[in-house]
């Protein structure tokens, strides 16, 4: 049966997802309500063979793809996507001494694979992905969530494909320093 | 030698794309002796799975 009480938990999920594809925070919303909307409306018809996540999922991918269909009809130039204010890898030299040495120390995290079983370790998880910066956050989206080649999100964001892999570097960075302190270091 | 700058960011790269074979070389080289960035391989190689299993649904078992 389809459990209504998480969706607004999935909904947070939802808003990335269709963030990094869609450009537009408002176009995004407005999916996210439409596929939260159909899948109150076809409850019943969950099957419970998939997670409630991969089959919402499904559903706005399908929306996804149609608005792409009517903005390809309509096509509207994106300003922002062309700046490149992800980049820049300077303020990355902060993390390591001049000679490319760690400048802090990089203990283990033993069995990360426990915290999976946490709620507060995902807490933890979702805020850190929304401290990274917003062109970051879509790079690694379309990485790792939507499974997409290095070539096909250069495509997507309008960068180079040595700016995908800085941004990507970047966003793991980012990733790996915000966890250590938010959770991994907090940890007896 | 390659730093640990430059390690890390093959390492990161080394999922995104197929490293050379003289990148690989050296990248293995490095990790062999310095455990920071064993670590830090250990950890972006978790990010990874954390994202699977965020796609997927966390409370999937």
């Amino acid at each position: 049966m389809l459990d209504l009480n998480n969706l607004s938990e999935h909904r947070r999920y939802l808003m990335r997802y269709a963030t990094a594809k869609l450009r537009s925070e408002q176009a995004a919303d407005e999916l996210v309500q439409e596929t939260l909307l159909a899948a109150v409306e076809s409850a019943a018809s969950f099957g419970g063979k998939s997670s409630v996540r991969t089959w919402l999922t499904a559903i706005l991918k399908h929306k996804i793809i149609d608005m792409q269909r009517r903005e390809a009809r309509s096509p509207i130039v994106d300003v922002a996507a062309h700046l490149d204010e992800d980049t820049d890898l300077e303020d990355l030299d902060a993390l390591f001494v001049p000679d490319g040495h760690w400048r802090d120390e990089m203990p283990a995290w033993g069995q990360p694979e426990q915290s999976f079983e946490n709620q507060k370790f995902w807490e933890a998880f979702e805020h850190c992905l929304d401290g990274l910066p917003a062109k970051t956050a879509r790079a690694f989206f379309l990485r790792e969530i939507h499974g997409m080649e290095t070539d096909e999100i250069c495509q997507e964001l309008d960068i180079s494909s040595s700016n995908c892999w800085v941004m990507l570097y970047r966003a793991r960075l980012g990733l790996r320093e915000c966890l250590q302190v938010n959770w991994f270091g907090e940890a007896p | 030698m390659l730093s640990c700058k430059e390690a890390s960011r093959l390492a990161s790269q080394e999922q995104d794309r197929e490293l050379t074979a003289t990148e690989q070389v050296s990248l293995r080289a490095h990790l062999f002796v310095c455990t920071q960035c064993q670590h830090f391989a250990a950890q972006i190689d978790f990010l990874k799975r954390a994202m699977k299993r965020y796609r997927v649904d966390k409370d999937d078992k």
